[in-house]
């Protein structure tokens, strides 16, 4: 699924953020990648989501080299990746359904689709019956739901949520966990960029430290 | 792209210019007055073309002979004269006719005795000529530089002051409305670039996420490209209703204060002008707007 073979990143400034990583995520797994600041975490997830591109080594997503994708091939491979930020990033002047089904529209999914998918997907994140809230009128553990039900609307195989816990309390950042995992358990893989040790404890899942650049440590959970 | 992405990036590009207000208001304004000046510029230069052609028609340039060329060698001439592409029509007037017209013009019906006083001899029996019609007033020149090169010519008389002033007259109504058109065009497409940019800097979060779920380019352009054209659209319609219904006025105010004008040439019908002016005006308005936004998304939007 997702397979990276001697992935360097420099940046401009002559920054080295991953230095030689190699790692190997399998279809339908839940991966937990910790580090602190400036780790190379961030950087990580960008290589993954293809906003950066690495200056060595090979990244397979899916079986492709995704470095080696041409700018117009590039929309189609986003569409198989799901994202979740830490800062929700929904569009505050539009209501909890039309956040959602703005990521089929993008994508130009048809209208009877949209219409039929959205409220399943937001039945399934259990934010049905606020469809018509604006963001504002949500809390942070529903706003991320509604950011998860935008991720998962599009059918993604690979869902990259970037600190989907750094703005919620310990009860909301539990129970989001809890539906990234129940979206794991349908066969999508979940890669959590995460401070949260104590909720990677008790998930008891695969976690790989990254420290300096570098894979410090790459513990399987289960 | 689907029906339903294309009314839903129409909704986006009208909902950007809504947004937008006051820096769309600023592009349309501008873009009106830049086709409204073109339209008034070409309706004054398709009726100048017109006065000129009418001009023109009057316009003769007249070939004399030496006095030793025979009629066939007059009739060589001609043949020439004929298959040259400047001319429109062309006269012979053979000496007895130029002397018929000169007793008329001259001594008249009144004074006839003292024209019969010349008895059977033609005062002009040397004078007869060609009366020669240009399609095209400015190539009066070389016509008569070619004619003075011919053999047996004695003199080419021509109405170069009328034929020129005419002709400069229209190139720098053309020369100076021309350069304000450029100039407008020029800060149409900068206002629609800036209205735009606002645009993109607004919507800039919308892009970013667009971008990172799978959109493609073309979709995340869609609304701007919208955007600009609908501001042009807008900005040439609505110059072009304001010309149509100021130009009858228009015609109709010199019509009745200009007696002078009507007998010299008619006006032409605003359904002629707008037969050219709507399509030119419609694209140049799309087109500017089409521009303005190409501009900002290659240079603020790099998808």
């Amino acid at each position: 699924m997702i397979r990276l073979d001697h992935v360097s990143k420099t940046y401009e400034a002559g920054v080295q953020a991953l230095d030689d990583i190699s790692l190997h995520i399998a279809p339908g797994e839940f991966v937990f990648i910790m580090g602190d600041s400036g780790s190379g975490k961030s950087t990580l997830i960008k290589l993954l989501q293809k906003e950066l591109n690495p200056t060595r080594g090979k990244i397979m997503i899916n079986g492709k080299d995704i470095s080696k994708l041409k700018q117009k091939q590039v929309p189609d491979f986003r569409r198989k990746v799901g994202v979740v930020f830490q800062d929700f990033r929904l569009l505050q002047d539009r209501n909890v359904y039309e956040n959602v089904a703005f990521a089929m529209r993008v994508i130009e999914a048809p209208r009877r689709e949209i219409k039929k998918r959205v409220p399943y997907v937001l039945s399934l994140v259990g934010l049905a019956a606020k469809y018509r809230s604006f963001p504002r009128q949500l809390s942070g553990g529903e706003q991320q739901r509604v950011a998860i039900a935008r991720a998962l609307v599009n059918r993604p195989k690979i869902i990259l949520a970037d600190e989907p816990t750094g703005n919620l309390d310990g009860g909301n950042a539990r129970e989001i966990m809890k539906l990234l995992e129940e979206i794991n358990e349908r066969g999508t893989t979940v890669v959590v960029v995460t401070h949260n040790t104590e909720i990677v404890r008790a998930m008891n899942k695969r976690v790989i430290i990254i420290d300096r650049g570098n894979v410090a440590s790459d513990q399987g959970g289960e | 792209m689907r029906i339903s992405s294309l009314f839903y990036n129409l909704k986006q590009g009208l909902l950007n210019i809504w947004h937008n207000k006051m820096f769309s208001l600023a592009s349309l304004a501008t873009m009106t007055a830049c086709i409204f000046l073109f339209g008034v510029f070409y309706s004054i230069s398709v009726n100048f073309d017109a006065m000129v052609h009418n001009a023109e028609e009057g316009v003769a340039v007249t070939v004399y002979f030496d006095e030793d060329v025979t009629t066939s060698q007059m009739q060589e001439i001609g043949d020439m004269i004929a298959i040259r592409p400047e001319v429109s029509k062309y006269k012979f007037i053979s000496a007895d006719e130029a002397w018929e017209t000169f007793k008329k013009e001259y001594f008249g019906d009144e004074h006839s005795e003292a024209a019969d006083s010349f008895s059977g001899d033609n005062p002009l029996q040397y004078m007869a000529n060609y009366e020669i019609y240009l399609e095209d007033v400015s190539q009066q020149k070389s016509l008569v530089d070619w004619l003075k090169s011919l053999d047996g010519v004695r003199e080419v008389h021509q109405s170069e002051a009328v034929a020129n002033t005419l002709t400069d007259f229209n190139s720098l109504i053309r020369f100076i409305s021309g350069g304000i058109i450029i100039i407008l065009i020029g800060v149409a497409v900068f206002l629609i670039s800036n209205t735009v940019t606002v645009g993109i800097s607004v919507r800039r979060e919308e892009i970013a996420i667009m971008k990172l779920i799978g959109a493609r380019d073309g979709f995340v352009r869609a609304p701007f490209i919208v955007e600009g054209i609908v501001i042009g659209l807008v900005g040439s319609v609505i110059p072009l209703a304001l010309l149509f219904f100021l130009y009858k006025k228009i015609i109709t105010y010199v019509a009745e204060r200009f007696n002078a004008l009507e007998g010299m040439f008619a006006f032409i019908p605003v359904t002629e002008v707008f037969r050219i002016l709507v399509p030119v005006s419609l694209v140049l308005g799309v087109g500017i707007g089409y521009l303005g936004s190409k501009i900002t998304l290659r240079r603020h939007l790099r998808v």
